[in-house]
């Protein structure tokens, strides 16, 4: 036995990954479909690579090998074991394994091969001196350390060149032979020297040219650390059998492509393929379109309900005086919602222009006693200062109290969709912009139940089923109503915004002295809902992430 | 709104018979009542000052007492559980301050329920006291002016009652007071009283000292001046933003001198209600006569409907333009036409039925006689309700009445055509057009700050720029000018998502501009794409697609924009016949406006204004 391999033979590529190949433009990944025998067909399909391995194959009478066919074909190892092994599957081709040791030296035996092994150094020694000398001379006599020549004794014993005898090395019987002609193992040295690396067969083959078996020589270098190493290594062949012969002669032969081109198209070669199928049940990555935000989707809806109602759309600026945004609304000068706490004040502009005196006059009267509207007013004095303050829009019946005081005649249908600001910081409830959606109803006809009735079918139009009115307060409409709407996933109410009936104190000082329906409605609120928000911050970070997968439809 | 705990028991007491108390919760919210539901309180007493503190079940007991101070972690002793107490939650109704004790509820509750019909009546005594007010409370030097006041006789307070006595006085002063600023009321232990005529009067600040509430009066030290109690009285503290401005201090005394209160800042100690007090003398002080009655009847009405054993004398009130007596009690009168109410609310109601209505709601109510009154009905409104202002006030008391639950929703029979405004269709093509170029919209907030919305995009902070006077934080002070720094605001929270990204929004941008309120909004759409081989060209390519489908030519040309990179910016004109003009800017994101957003990638953007393009706004 020759000496053990010093590292784990490896061999060719892996066997077991998939070919990788193009699979054309779109780039789906999808599971390696290993090429089968047709069912039932003479015809027999093959994907590109396993067809022009057929036909490399076919001309050669023999196996050929990977290497040979990887230089034929141009293609990876990989490539070519892969479709190799379909042709095997398919029983075209059958595929041969060879394994062989492969020789080199290592350094010392290099070393040996130029120099000559210990035991023949001796030898020459020993001969030198008449066939006879102390085991103690003998590192005198040949230059060699004492330690080396220790360990030469036993090859020079195997060897049969000397023998050692009480303290005395002697000349064996094959002392004289062994003078003029290399053992064994010098011999497979020196070839390995001259050769570099060597497979079994061309290192027996060299060998026996000498006279000389492989067997022994391995045998006289077993034990030996240092001068061989011998690696196993597997050849991989293919050859046909002779259906692959019959397939590559015979015209029942198809090639399997991944992509239909434009020629394939236009020289009509598409009939003579087959396309390779794919497997749609695997995994793909998702694509997302370009697509509005779903908040969008229910302002826009909002919008449209309205306009289908008959609502006109309008609209007022985001800074707005407190005249427009409280005093027209008959909000009390020291509400608290008019505190600095609650409404944002601006440092610029810092002054609206004056509203017309006369509409000016008529809010203050009817602010201190009611004016000529038949109210007690609120008792107070108004200041005028006031209503030329700047805020930032608290609400959008401003909005719609401005479209009111610009055409109060009847019959009128406003709405307006937009932004409002409240000094709210910023938590799960509670953001400092939101969205709202006023309307107001100008007609000589409306009533309270028309309010009730025009609520009712804006949220049966959201897709609210179950709504409830309830009183409630608000400075500039009497009678109030807050409404709220059930949610069968909280199971209980929530109140959704604020209606009523402008009072007369709001409408008659800007002309107008037929009811006003009113309401102003949160719309935060509803998109959550509908996406199953719990943070309303949600709404604004704009996570691409749920902008993507936030469905368009309900 | 603040939440009131009403209890149960005094509440079921007083309202003849009590309901399940689903259905309980269901008559509460149809008039109006936003109930949270039921719970348990426990309360506990100040043996120092008499307080009577309250906490939920998830709270711990008060280690401090909230009016006087005392600390009980070092004097447990003082500390009295009360135990556990039943009560329904609920927000306050601002505007009905006669519901937000139990006595007052049950009254409303009564007549609703029709277990009582119309006003009820509270009879007054012989007047017990008389107040003359000083002229100078009617100067700016101390510019408050009402006063009313009442004495009771004959009461027992429970720890329930002074506990209800005082929620309610703290509710009033929310809600009819504004935190004290429009009425203030004070209780005393009539008891401690001398004889004689009370003063209420405007006094230097310095001019005379007294023993506040839960100061000490054995202690020489503890009386102190007006502008002492206002330096070193945990209330003067707070509350003296009140009488910021004022020259002299409100002060009400009694016929020998003796202090009883420094409205609407502290009671004094002498005064203080004690365990065994069986006669109160009570005051509202504050800016307007008909507010300070109006709260003064509301507490005195509740404490009669809590103990109607209790009796209610007058207290003269000698303004200097003439007497008045308080509290008083008569009806206001209003006119309430019938077929206005009916039309109004659209409901069928004739006078009868109305006036059903209206006696639940615990008005009396006379059928006007015939003539130009006919068809009216002359009602009278308790002198307890502050509310109503109009006859519309009456005609909300009706439909409560009637129940809006039962009111059958209609729609105006009208017919009127609807119409968006242009610049909404303009807005929705522009989406349509950048949805189809695969950019997914965002919505940013519209304030933000000049740190976002001009230093990190390299910009000069001299923007025409509408900035919030008393900012909540400072990320937002300002209204955006630009939709840019917003866009990129979003790609930074989004840098962990897949690359490349496109977004864009279309909103309002503000700036100062010669308009009646001196800002304007114009419509704006701006874009950003990012990711690793992003240039210029992208965001170039979008921008020419969206004005071509908008109808425009095109032409882009270089200007140099400190946002983004030498030679990468340019202005975007629109082109149509010989009319071009600039309308957006575009370029490829300078690094240090990536870097100032924590970008990772480049960026490019644009950003085109369609209310130049347009005209719409």
């Amino acid at each position: 036995m020759g000496p053990a391999p010093r590292e784990p033979s490896r061999i060719g590529p892996g066997l077991s990954s998939p070919a990788v190949d193009s699979y054309g433009p779109l780039c789906y990944p999808f599971r390696w479909l290993a090429p089968r025998q047709r069912a039932g067909a003479s015809m027999t399909t093959l994907h590109e690579n396993e067809f022009r391995l057929l036909r490399a194959l076919a001309e050669s009478e023999g196996p050929v090998t990977v290497q040979t066919l990887c230089a034929a074909l141009g293609l990876d190892q990989s490539l070519v074991v892969a479709a190799g092994r379909a042709l095997v599957e398919a029983s075209l081709a059958e595929g041969q394994e060879r394994s062989f040791d492969e020789y080199r030296l290592e350094e010392l035996g290099e070393a040996y091969a130029r120099e000559g092994l210990p035991e023949r150094k001796i030898l020459a020694a020993l001969l030198e001196k008449g066939g006879r000398a102390t085991v103690k001379e003998l590192p005198e006599l040949s230059g060699l350390d004492p330690k080396t020549v220790g360990q030469s004794l036993r090859f020079l014993s195997t060897k049969g060149w000397a023998e050692k005898r009480g303290g005395e090395l002697e000349q064996g019987t094959g002392a004289k032979s062994a003078a003029g002609d290399l053992a064994a193992d010098e011999k497979l040295l020196a070839l390995l020297a001259r050769e570099g690396t060597l497979q079994t067969t061309a290192l027996e083959a060299a060998l026996a040219a000498q006279g000389t078996r492989l067997e022994d020589a391995l045998e006289l270098l077993s034990g030996r650390k240092g001068l061989l190493r011998v690696k196993q290594r597997t050849e991989r062949s293919f050859s046909l059998t002779a259906a692959g012969r019959e397939a590559v002669r015979g015209a029942q032969l198809r090639r399997q492509v991944n992509q239909l081109t434009a020629e394939m198209l236009s020289d009509g070669s598409w009939r003579e393929v087959d396309f390779r199928p794919y497997d749609l049940s695997a995994a793909t990555e998702p694509v997302y379109p370009g697509k509005p935000h779903p908040f969008r989707r229910v302002l826009e809806e909002t919008r449209r309900v309205f306009l289908e109602m008959g609502f006109s759309e309008v609209t007022s600026p985001f800074v707005e005086s407190s005249f427009w945004d409280f005093d027209a609304l008959f909000q009390p000068q020291d509400h608290p919602a008019r505190d600095m706490q609650d409404t944002f004040y601006l440092s610029r502009p810092n002054r609206c222009a004056e509203p017309p005196r006369a509409l000016l006059d008529s809010v203050r009267r009817t602010h201190e006693d009611g004016g000529d509207t038949g109210s007690l007013g609120w008792g107070y004095r108004f200041d005028e200062a006031l209503v030329r303050r700047p805020v930032l829009r608290t609400h959008t019946t401003a909005t719609t109290i401005r479209a009111l005081a610009e055409d109060p005649r009847p019959p009128r249908k406003v709405f307006c969709v937009g932004k409002v600001f409240r000094r709210e910081t910023i938590d799960y409830k509670h953001l400092p912009v939101f969205y709202q959606v006023d309307g107001i109803i100008i007609d000589r006809h409306a009533s309270f139940a028309s309010l009730l009735g025009t609520l009712s079918a804006f949220y049966r139009k959201m897709g609210f089923e179950k709504f409830q009115f309830r009183p409630a307060f608000f400075p500039y409409t009497e009678p109030s109503v807050e409404v709220f709407v059930y949610l069968e996933e909280r199971r209980d109410w929530v109140e959704m915004g604020g209606a009523g009936v402008f009072r007369p104190e709001v409408t008659l000082p800007l002309g107008c002295d037929v009811p006003v329906l009113a309401w102003g409605l949160g719309l935060e609120r509803l998109a959550m809902f509908r996406y199953s928000l719990n943070d309303i911050r949600q709404l604004y970070a704009s996570d691409l992430g749920w902008l993507k997968e936030a469905a368009s439809c309900r | 709104m603040p939440v009131v705990g009403i209890p149960v028991s005094l509440l079921e007491a007083r309202m003849g018979g009590d309901l399940p108390k689903n259905e309980l919760i269901e008559e509460l919210q149809r008039l109006g009542c936003d109930v949270e539901g039921f719970a348990t309180l426990t309360r506990f007493k100040c043996l120092r000052c008499g307080n009577i503190l309250e906490i939920t079940e998830t709270q711990d007991p008060p280690a401090l007492c909230r009016r006087c101070g005392m600390d009980f972690t070092a004097s447990p002793s003082l500390r009295l559980d009360l135990g556990p107490s039943e009560v329904i939650r609920m927000e306050l109704l601002a505007v009905r301050p006669d519901m937000f004790d139990p006595g007052g509820l049950a009254r409303t509750l009564r007549g609703y329920l029709g277990r009582q019909r119309g006003l009820a009546s509270y009879p007054l005594g012989e007047v017990a006291a008389r107040v003359t007010v000083d002229p100078a409370l009617s100067t700016p030097a101390c510019p408050r002016p009402a006063i009313a006041c009442a004495v009771i006789r004959g009461i027992a307070l429970s720890d329930d009652l002074i506990k209800v006595l005082m929620n309610l006085q703290e509710n009033l002063h929310w809600a009819l007071g504004r935190d004290r600023k429009h009425a203030s009321i004070g209780v005393y232990d009539l008891g401690s009283l001398p004889a004689g005529d009370l003063r209420y009067r405007a006094v230097g600040l310095d001019e005379k000292r007294f023993v506040p509430l839960g100061f000490d009066p054995e202690d020489p030290a503890a009386a102190l001046t007006p502008r002492q109690i206002l330096e070193l009285h945990p209330k003067g503290v707070e509350f003296a933003r009140l009488l910021s401005g004022f020259e002299k201090a409100p002060l009400l005394e009694d016929g020998s001198g003796g202090v009883l209160s420094m409205p609407p800042i502290i009671n004094s100690e002498h005064t203080r209600v004690k365990d065994g007090s069986t006669s109160l003398f009570i005051d509202v002080t504050g800016t307007n006569r008909r507010l300070v009655g109006r709260a003064l009847n509301v507490l005195v009405t509740s404490l009669a409907e809590l103990c109607p054993e209790i009796s209610i004398s007058p207290v003269t009130i000698a303004y200097p333009d003439g007497e008045v007596l308080t509290p008083d009690f008569t009806p206001q009168e209003v006119i309430l036409g019938v077929e206005d109410t009916a039309r109004l609310l659209g409901v069928d109601l004739d006078a009868d039925s109305l006036r059903d209505l209206l006696v639940r709601m615990g008005h009396d109510v006379e059928q006007a006689a015939a003539g130009p009154g006919a068809g009216s009905l002359l009602v009278h409104v308790p002198a307890y309700r502050n509310d109503i202002l109009h006859p519309r006030d009456l005609m909300e008391d009706a439909a409560i009445a009637y129940g809006y639950h039962r009111i059958h929703p209609v729609l105006v029979p009208t017919m009127t055509v609807g119409g968006e405004r242009p610049v909404e269709g303009l807005a929705r093509a522009v989406r349509e057009a950048m949805c189809g170029l695969g950019f997914l919209e965002v919505m940013t907030l519209q304030l933000t700050s000049e740190e976002v919305a001009f230093d990190a995009m390299r910009l000069g902070r001299e923007g025409e720029q509408v900035t919030v006077e008393h900012p909540i934080s400072s990320e937002q002070t300002m209204l955006r000018e630009s939709l840019a720094p917003g866009l990129l605001q979003t790609l930074a929270v989004n840098a962990h998502r897949e690359y490349p990204q496109r977004i864009f929004e279309v909103g309002e941008v503000t700036r100062l501009a010669g308009t009646e309120t001196g800002a304007a909004e114009s419509r704006r759409v701006a874009a950003v794409i990012t990711g690793a081989r992003v240039g210029v060209t992208e965001a170039r390519a979008a921008a020419e697609a969206l004005l071509r489908e908008l109808g425009w030519g095109i032409r882009t040309r270089n200007a140099e924009l400190p946002s983004f990179l030498p030679g990468r910016s340019g202005e975007l004109l629109a082109t149509r016949g010989d009319e071009e003009r600039v309308v957006g800017r575009l370029g490829e994101l300078h690094p240090e406006v990536l870097l100032a957003f924590r970008l990772r990638h480049p960026a490019s953007l644009f950003e085109l204004d369609l209310t130049s393009l347009t005209g719409l706004a």
